[in-house]
């Protein structure tokens, strides 16, 4: 059950690549939420109330309704355009991101340590890496904040490779500072967009002497 | 002590956030301050002493902190001048009065923190702050630098964070997973090397937008580009520092450790390429503020540089490290003054300052002595040190090149300062609309005076709390 998800974990981040428009973007992330939440469910050795809330929360509250509901408001109230072309064509972008999974899929199996879970840990390298690679090639900063996310759901999956549980009030704290971090950008973005009339990282060069 | 610090901060921000009124803001500010100073003298006297299961009171720690504290002081005059000056507006001023409360707060936590978790909560607490403090006064210039730092360091956090997860990996305790630093240390000797680098090349890559340094630096030089001045008081100095620490934490582990030579590689290799690009960056300053964020980028190079040499390069790293948060907050006292007299940070809108304000001017040209390092400057003393140890260990090269670089900063920073105190009246000037606070330039003479005291006489104090932290790596 738990590869089926990872492999349609590893779709979207494919699909990421194949799309350009701003509602598949979102509606992606709302997907990886979900899938998150089926797979840290299933790695849960003994269900406790507390971890379960807090997975629940992390994934299914946060991930998948709280932050995609948020990038959709910040869509519509910034009129942003509905087609966030990259620089790069999306064959070359899909070749690269394919090059990545691979390229993860072999490094994780030169890794030699039985606490790593390598299922989730090539698909992890994967999403933090598409994640980067997904900011690099966008000019704007909505797409930027995108990239952000996907780092952040491959931030989540890591945490699952390395199986280690952190005490609950530290996870809890991790999880409202990175919440936290998603609004404050998000409320940025839409002050850049007022401000400069503009979401293109390329008009942000003010501060260049 | 640190939660119920954490509480009376978090309740004194929110008191003065909720009622603007400027006599809330002075007392809730002064209370705060002495609250710090209480903090620090009291983690003193328990030197080494647990506080709750995830801090702990150590002499490093202490240190920072006692910086932060005698900083805070003189924070308060120049803040309350930047709104005279800037801001003339209540609710303005409170909220940011209230962040640099929290700001404050943030950093002491990352000091003190034992666990690296919650250190890296701190760190990313200190982002948002500053990101609100950045933009406070909600321009255009402030909103881009803000947007840059928020979003550069954002990414910086959640590679630090990789980096963690992978150290998680390898500090499984009978309890669970256990990242506090002394835990981390007692087991680092049986870590995987292959994880314990690459968790260390994150976690150095994730805090660089922190301490200023390659690669993702160029977050924070934007950032103290416009900040203002009280602001840069505090981020070029004490949230430096806060970086220092939590990559000091991860050496402390890796160097127990026989990867300490190649740790020691990466940051000698991290410290040549930010001097290096500070150098060139330099080349092409037309600011003030961006002269030093690149000279604080070049000193903290100079500092992981002193690391890298190993034993003989700590104390004269760590000296450096307290030398250069007094400087630079100092000069950024200053720079405020010289802001409010030509109402530009830029080179070609100043000079003659030494003609429009004599006392001014003189604490501008201590200042730049004592960054550049030279005599009688505690700098010089540390550089000085610096380069025996490199010289001595056999990095004769390096130390060349770094002689030679240090050079050019060098005459950088003293033609722009000649451009200041010398140069022509600009046209731009307006007699009528310069700001004079005679009281200005102490806390600039206070400090350069420290400095150059410090260089000379260390008190034995401060010599047995850098000895205590260089323990800490041994």
């Amino acid at each position: 059950m738990v590869i089926v998800l990872i492999i349609l974990f590893a779709a979207t981040l494919v699909y990421f690549f194949l799309s350009e428009r701003v509602y598949s973007f979102i509606w992606l992330l709302s997907i990886q939420g979900v899938l998150l939440f089926g797979i840290a469910f299933n790695n849960l050795i003994n269900i406790q109330p507390i971890e379960l809330i807090l997975i629940l929360l992390e994934t299914l509250i946060v991930k998948a309704i709280v932050v995609p509901w948020f990038l959709n408001r910040l869509h519509r109230k910034n009129q942003l355009k509905k087609i966030h072309e990259s620089t790069v064509p999306v064959f070359y972008s899909l070749i690269i991101i394919s090059a990545i999974l691979i390229g993860c899929f072999l490094m994780s199996y030169t890794i030699d340590n039985e606490i790593i879970q390598l299922r989730f840990f090539t698909v992890a390298l994967a999403t933090v890496i598409g994640g980067m690679y997904f900011i690099i090639i966008h000019k704007n900063i909505f797409s930027h904040l995108v990239g952000f996310l996907i780092i952040e759901n491959g931030t989540f999956l890591l945490s699952l490779a390395v199986g280690g549980e952190m005490p609950f009030l530290v996870s809890l704290a991790v999880l409202l500072d990175v919440l936290l971090a998603v609004l404050v950008i998000g409320v940025f973005l839409n002050k850049v967009s007022d401000t400069f009339d503009t979401i293109s990282a390329s008009k942000l060069n003010q501060l260049k002497d | 002590m640190i939660l119920p610090f954490f509480g009376i901060a978090l309740i004194l921000s929110l008191l003065i956030f909720l009622f603007p009124k400027r006599i809330i803001m002075a007392t809730g500010s002064v209370l705060f301050v002495s609250l710090h100073i209480v903090l620090t003298v009291y983690s003193f006297q328990n030197l080494g002493e647990w506080d709750t299961a995830f801090y702990r009171f150590d002499s490093l720690a202490i240190l920072l902190n006692a910086l932060l504290s005698i900083l805070l002081v003189p924070t308060i005059f120049h803040a309350n001048l930047y709104f005279q000056r800037h801001v003339k507006d209540p609710k303005k001023e409170s909220y940011f009065t209230a962040t640099m409360i929290i700001l404050a707060t943030a950093i002491s936590s990352v000091y003190f923190a034992e666990n690296i978790v919650i250190m890296w909560v701190s760190i990313e607490a200190t982002t948002l702050c500053v990101t609100f403090l950045i933009f406070h006064n909600r321009y255009e210039t402030p909103l881009e630098a803000a947007w840059k730092y928020l979003f550069l360091s954002s990414v910086g956090i959640a590679i630090a964070f990789l980096g963690i997860l992978i150290l998680a990996t390898q500090a499984n305790s009978p309890e669970g997973v256990n990242l506090s630093i002394s835990f981390l240390t007692s087991v680092a000797a049986k870590m995987d090397p292959f994880f314990l680098k690459t968790a260390f090349v994150l976690i150095l890559t994730g805090y660089s937008a922190k301490l200023n340094v390659f690669p993702l630096f160029a977050a924070t030089i934007d950032a103290k580009t416009v900040a203002p001045s009280p602001v840069n008081a505090i981020i070029s100095t004490a949230l430096v520092n806060a970086g220092f620490v939590a990559i000091f934490r991860i050496y402390t582990v890796i160097n127990q450790t026989s990867l300490n030579s190649w740790a020691q590689n990466v940051l000698l290799v991290t410290g040549l390429i930010s001097l290096s690009l500070a150098t060139i960056q330099l080349f092409r300053i037309k600011r003030y503020k961006r002269m030093f964020a690149f000279s604080s980028m070049e000193h903290i190079a100079l500092i992981l540089i002193a690391l890298s040499v190993g034993k003989p390069g700590y104390y004269a790293a760590l000296l450096h490290l307290i030398f250069h948060t007094l400087i630079k907050g100092g000069l950024f006292f200053q720079f405020g003054q010289v802001r409010a007299f030509f109402h530009s940070g830029w080179i070609k809108d100043t000079g003659a300052y030494f003609r429009l304000n004599g006392t001014g001017a003189l604490a501008f040209m201590l200042g730049i002595i004592c960054i550049t390092a030279i005599p009688p400057s505690g700098l010089f003393i540390t550089e000085f040190l610096i380069f025996k140890a490199l010289f001595s260990t056999g990095y004769t090269i390096i130390a060349i090149a770094v002689l030679i670089m240090l050079t050019i900063i060098m005459y950088i920073i003293f033609s722009k300062t000649m451009h200041l105190l010398f140069a022509k009246i600009p046209e731009i000037f307006k007699p009528e609309a310069v700001i004079v606070n005679r009281f200005e330039p102490i806390s600039q003479f206070v400090l350069f005076g420290l400095v150059i005291y410090l260089g000379f006489n260390p008190p034995a104090l401060l010599v047995d709390l850098i000895n205590e932290t260089i323990h800490l790596l041994n």
